[in-house]
């Protein structure tokens, strides 16, 4: 029986260990990895991500010369958020690592630096069958948010159009529905 | 193979490539108060044009202006102070704009202040891409549009797809 049982333990793990890793897979948990080497700080856990999901769908968030319409898909976010850290570094050296680590397999949309207010903003899509995924990367002086969502067509159309404010809106979205 | 070479040289030399290499200008970033940096290329363009519903009327319009569209790209930054870029910055652009096809247009009306330069590449009668540099004393900006644009497209692009605000007046038509 002790057999039958350490060759089944040893199948379970070769056929875990076999599955190859693909890049890109999950990008979002190397994001917030990379920000918490680059600049060694410590993203908060979210007990409300739980529900976010749900509450999500009655979430409405302002896009730029529209009505009030909602972005993400039901049940698509992942949030990480970092609350009161000093985001000191080379912000070049930063871009430059976050593009290394997600080129390969997202296409970066729109990038903003600013000096004065020191903040960062990344907007990156890839394919998801017939969605999309928009990753949004917010740093400022002390905080970050690192958003993930899945959007249909229609509102990947609208990002495109207006990168920056869809890219605002996504992570209002999301950041929002602990406040509601 | 030497009379070949010789036939085919000279078509490689003048296959210019429409978009154009920004990445010198990178290191602006790190005096600049605000940067933006954004790449619509080949495949989102194509993404883009697919999405807008050809049965709204608006987004008709916009599938109209991306529609055959290679890539929209732009570098712009600003600066608290005077004299952040120099005149070599703006020539890594300018020596690229040089090259053949590309024609600098005259008369271009514009409604912000500082030096705007207009370019077209131009593949025979075809537009290949247009390059807009923008500069005025604590402002860069660089707009590249790759595939066939003209100054009226470049107008209703403004403000869409990451393209900045350039003031650009549309051509009047008789």
């Amino acid at each position: 029986m002790k057999t039958v049982s350490a060759k089944l333990f040893i199948a379970i793990a070769l056929l875990v260990f076999s599955v190859p890793v693909h890049a890109g897979d999950d990008d979002f948990k190397s994001v917030v990895k990379i920000i918490e080497q680059f600049y060694r700080v410590k993203h908060q856990s979210i007990p409300f991500l739980a529900k976010a999901g749900m509450k999500v769908a009655t979430t409405a968030a302002k896009i730029k010369g529209g009505d009030a319409k909602r972005i993400a898909e039901a049940g698509s976010i992942k949030l990480a958020v970092f609350e009161d850290q000093a985001f000191n570094g080379d912000f070049m050296k930063f871009r430059a690592s976050l593009n290394g680590a997600l080129n390969d397999t997202w296409m970066p949309l729109i990038q903003t630096l600013s000096g004065k207010s020191a903040e960062q903003n990344y907007i990156y899509l890839r394919n998801a069958g017939e969605k999309y995924h928009v990753l949004v990367i917010t740093i400022a002086e002390r905080d970050a948010t690192v958003v993930q969502v899945t959007v249909s067509s229609k509102n990947l159309a609208l990002l495109l159009k207006d990168p920056e404010g869809t890219g605002k809106s996504i992570t209002d979205e999301a950041t929002i529905i602990d406040q509601e | 193979m030497v009379l070949s070479l010789l036939v085919i040289l000279p078509f490689v030399v003048h296959a210019q490539d429409p978009r154009l290499q920004l990445s010198s200008l990178d290191h602006l970033a790190g005096k600049a108060n605000q940067t933006v940096d954004v790449n619509v290329d080949e495949r989102l363009m194509k993404m883009a044009a697919k999405l807008f519903n050809e049965k709204d009327a608006d987004e008709r319009q916009v599938k109209k202006l991306v529609e055959g569209l290679k890539g929209i790209y732009v570098k712009s930054f600003e600066f608290d102070s005077a004299g952040q870029f120099t005149t070599a910055d703006l020539e890594t652009i300018r020596t690229q704009l040089r090259g053949p096809g590309w024609t600098r247009l005259v008369n271009v009306m514009s409604k912000k202040e500082g030096n705007l330069e207009v370019y077209l590449l131009f593949n025979g009668e075809q537009v290949g891409g247009l390059a807009v540099l923008h500069s005025d004393e604590k402002e860069l900006t660089v707009v590249n549009i790759v595939g066939p644009v003209d100054l009226d497209k470049l107008a209703e692009l403004e403000g869409q797809f990451g393209v900045p605000e350039l003031g650009i007046e549309k051509t009047k038509k008789n």
